[in-house]
């Protein structure tokens, strides 16, 4: 690294994997990456990662994008929505790119991703790197685990959450030692030793991280995965990995139904507390005029956000910005993302509908729970219109290019 | 628009506004939720690409310092020009009192005036809820060729002071000091653009003869020397806020859709300093009618007609009706609230009940408790 590209150097700086692209999401991921999707009202999934980093005191951040990353790019700008736009740090979206003599490649995967960017990473110099995921929603102090990771001279230590045995099965499970290290690593086993699953929040020590990237990449049969390879590397290797046990809210929303859970949680203040003002969530929004609420609308047990305007019924909802909710429509147990349309006698139960979706008159998206299998929450991806009297039943996932 | 200038008037404070402005100037009094009066030239200037702006003001501009920050919502924030705050300076020993008029305003602030590189100027008023397309005025003061282009209503909310008689070409040279709708004139917005050079030449002829005005002094001497002044008409909502009364008012209009569409059209965004908050939430005992809420509350009792605006908290069975709650108000259940108006912080116990009229809103001050 030439000198003089050299930052001002830093102990702590965050990665974040946000290239994710959310193929159990389909409808809603088919145009834009799952870190940009909108979430919970006010926010965007990358807002959690990036607001606990602003909030945890680390203002040197690369965002590690791919798939679709032009909203994320210009959602992010500047970052100075996160108070990132400092003269020694900020926010860096990092795309793969080609060196000369190279033929570029896509990240093979989340450690090739970071290797991709040792680069970036040199500039600062830093003790420690802290790698996080762009699709998990979860409040963190992060310099709590720095401080744990530090006092325990680890060369890794991985947050850490305790699940029950029955969902263990679909968890990173780390098997712990008599010292309280970790021992073992188990990438989803289907007769779990222990309940502590990988929150995949990870601080490595970064001559450590460094030396186990370049020796991943030169394995031809490694999948360049941090679950997959380089954590088990390290733990044959005799390196100190070390468990942080965190016991708050968080939710990896990969599923359609694990999305509507968790935009359901933010109806609740008791799971994560979004009006803390300790530790403000936050997010890039142009202003919008505020919410109006029609003289025939009833709104109750939901949340609503600015540019929306209300005429018909809601409840149980989580609506963002600048949607519509005609008179005598009803919105029930629904997410509307940003621009949502609800025209007149039209019906959403039990449903997310996408950025800038129109639903025509007496459209019917979704039921309610019938008991069986067959059901789940019906989709409707994002800039589509649902024709007049359509039925879209519950469990369908609708996106463009399908006519309905 | 590069040879265009903002100069923005921030520096009066109208007495009958009465507690509304105790500790702020009528510029950076709260409005429709989430605004402060002050977006609105800010916004139109900043929506016609004038990015270089000064702000008049002269005393309790603390809450309006807060309010422009670096001006960087308005994209004001600039390497060169951008937005400048113009507090008094210059001004003789003797002036302790506040400006008495326009033209001393700007004679206070004439070495800024002075140096201004635009060659046209845009006056606004800071207390004026209107979302006026400047690119457009200007558009028309550039084809009328004159030095000078008022910025006019046809249909105000309320009366205005002063009145041009327009000619059949759209331009006038007759403007009349009156209040009655029976002149058929066109109403002045008190938002002016003009020619820097013929400015200053008020400014330059006030300062000498001792006159303090723009309209009563600085513009009736240039209609009366022949002058004529191009008219631009903005058809859309506007209301000048003078009073406590009209303030109510111009809020409550907002309700109005097509009023609220007028002041908020999606190609002239007003922007404003953004706070950090959540969505509001509705209770299960919420029910709201009619009302403009803003982002951060929590709304658990009886609203109807009402403007409500950030982190305010209404508790279970609170009634509302056509009442301004402005940020972080807290009403506890059981009170009954109408034709009122809380200011930030306010805070109102379980058993108030207070009614107002909406000629003469209640105005329970900033911070109370009661």
């Amino acid at each position: 690294m030439a000198p003089s590209l050299r930052c001002m150097k830093k102990s702590c700086i965050a990665m974040i994997l946000a290239g994710g692209q959310g193929s159990r999401l389909y409808a809603l991921t088919r145009k834009v990456a799952k870190p940009s999707m909108p979430f919970g009202g006010k926010y965007r999934i990358i807002d959690f990662p990036l607001s606990n980093c602003a909030n945890s005191g680390i203002d040197t951040v690369g965002v590690l994008t791919q798939y679709r990353p032009l909203r994320l790019n210009s959602y992010i700008g500047s970052g100075q929505a996160w108070d990132m736009d400092t003269s020694d740090g900020g926010v860096f979206i990092l795309p793969p790119y080609v060196s000369s003599g190279e033929t570029g490649s896509w990240f093979s995967g989340t450690a090739n991703a970071i290797y991709q960017n040792i680069g970036f990473i040199e500039m600062y110099d830093p003790d420690d790197v802290l790698i996080l995921s762009g699709d998990h929603v979860y409040k963190m102090d992060y310099s709590l685990m720095l401080r744990e990771h530090r006092e325990h001279k680890a060369d890794c230590t991985i947050a850490v959450l305790q699940v029950s045995m029955e969902d263990a099965p679909r968890f990173g499970i780390m098997n712990l030692g008599a010292d309280g290290c970790i021992a073992e690593f188990e990438e989803k086993p289907k007769h779990p030793k222990s309940d502590l699953a990988s929150m995949g929040i990870y601080v490595f020590k970064w001559e450590t991280l460094r030396k186990y990237l370049m020796e991943d990449e030169a394995d031809p049969e490694s999948q360049k995965d941090f679950g997959k390879n380089i954590i088990p590397k390290m733990l044959s290797g005799g390196a100190r990995l070390w468990p942080y046990h965190f016991d708050g809210y968080w939710r990896d929303v990969g599923t359609i139904t694990s999305l509507w859970d968790a935009n359901m949680d933010m109806l609740s203040t008791e799971l994560i507390n979004l009006y803390d003002p300790d530790w403000p969530i936050l997010s890039n929004w142009p202003p919008r005029p505020p919410q109006y609420i029609g003289p025939m609308a009833s709104v109750t047990h939901s949340i609503v956000t600015e540019g929306c305007s209300i005429e018909g019924l809601v409840e149980n909802s989580v609506l963002s910005d600048s949607t519509t909710v005609a008179p005598g429509a009803q919105v029930s147990y629904s997410v509307l993302m940003p621009g949502a349309v609800v025209e007149e006698g039209a019906v959403v139960e039990y449903a997310i509908i996408g950025e800038n979706t129109v639903l025509h008159k007496g459209a019917h998206v979704g039921a309610p729970p019938d008991g069986t299998d067959a059901w789940g929450v019906a989709t409707c991806g994002p800039d589509i219109e649902i024709h007049a009297g359509a039925r879209v039943p519950a469990g369908a996932m609708i996106y463009s290019g399908q006519e309905v | 628009m590069p040879d265009y200038h903002g100069i923005i008037f921030a520096y009066n404070t109208s007495r009958q506004l009465g507690a509304l402005v105790r500790q702020r100037t009528s510029s950076s009094l709260p409005f429709c939720c989430r605004y402060r009066l002050i977006d609105f030239p800010l916004s139109s200037l900043s929506n016609a690409g004038i990015h270089d702006v000064g702000v008049i003001m002269q005393r309790d501009y603390q809450s309006l310092l807060d309010h422009l920050g670096s001006g960087k919502e308005w994209d004001d924030s600039r390497r060169k020009g951008g937005l400048r705050m113009l507090p008094p300076f210059g001004l003789p020993e003797y002036h302790t009192g506040a400006y008495a008029g326009t033209m001393e305003a700007l004679n206070a602030v004439a070495s800024y005036i002075h140096s201004i590189p635009q060659s046209n100027l845009v006056l606004m008023r800071g207390y004026v809820a209107a979302n006026i397309d400047i690119a457009a005025a200007v558009a028309s003061h550039e084809a009328s060729h004159l030095p000078i282009t008022a910025i006019c209503a046809r249909n105000p909310a309320e009366p205005l002071n002063y009145q041009f008689l327009p000619e059949a070409d759209g331009s006038s040279q007759r403007m009349v000091r009156s209040q009655s709708p029976e002149i058929n004139g066109l109403w002045s917005l008190e938002a002016y653009i003009i020619r820097k050079d013929l400015l200053l030449s008020m400014m330059r002829t006030c300062q000498e003869d001792n006159k303090v005005h723009f309209h009563s002094d600085a513009l009736f001497d240039y209609l009366r020397s022949g002058g004529r002044v191009n008219l631009y008409v903005h058809e859309s909502y506007a209301c000048v806020i003078t009073s406590d009364e009209n303030y109510f008012r111009a809020n409550m209009d907002m309700l109005d859709a097509q009023s609220r569409a007028s002041v908020f059209p999606p190609h002239l965004p007003l922007r404003t300093k953004i706070h950090e908050e959540v969505s509001t939430y509705y209770g299960e005992t919420a029910k709201v009618q009619n009302c403009l809420i803003a982002d951060g509350c929590r709304i658990e009792g009886e609203l109807e007609h009402c403007l409500i605006f950030s982190g305010v908290h209404i508790e279970p069975q609170v009634r509302l009706q056509n009442c301004i709650v402005m940020r972080g108000a807290v009403i506890h259940g059981g009170a009954q609230l109408q034709n009122v108006v809380l200011d930030k912080y306010s805070e109102v116990s379980a058993t108030t009940v207070l009614r107002g009229s909406d000629k003469f809103p209640f105005v329970l001050p900033k911070s109370s408790k009661i």
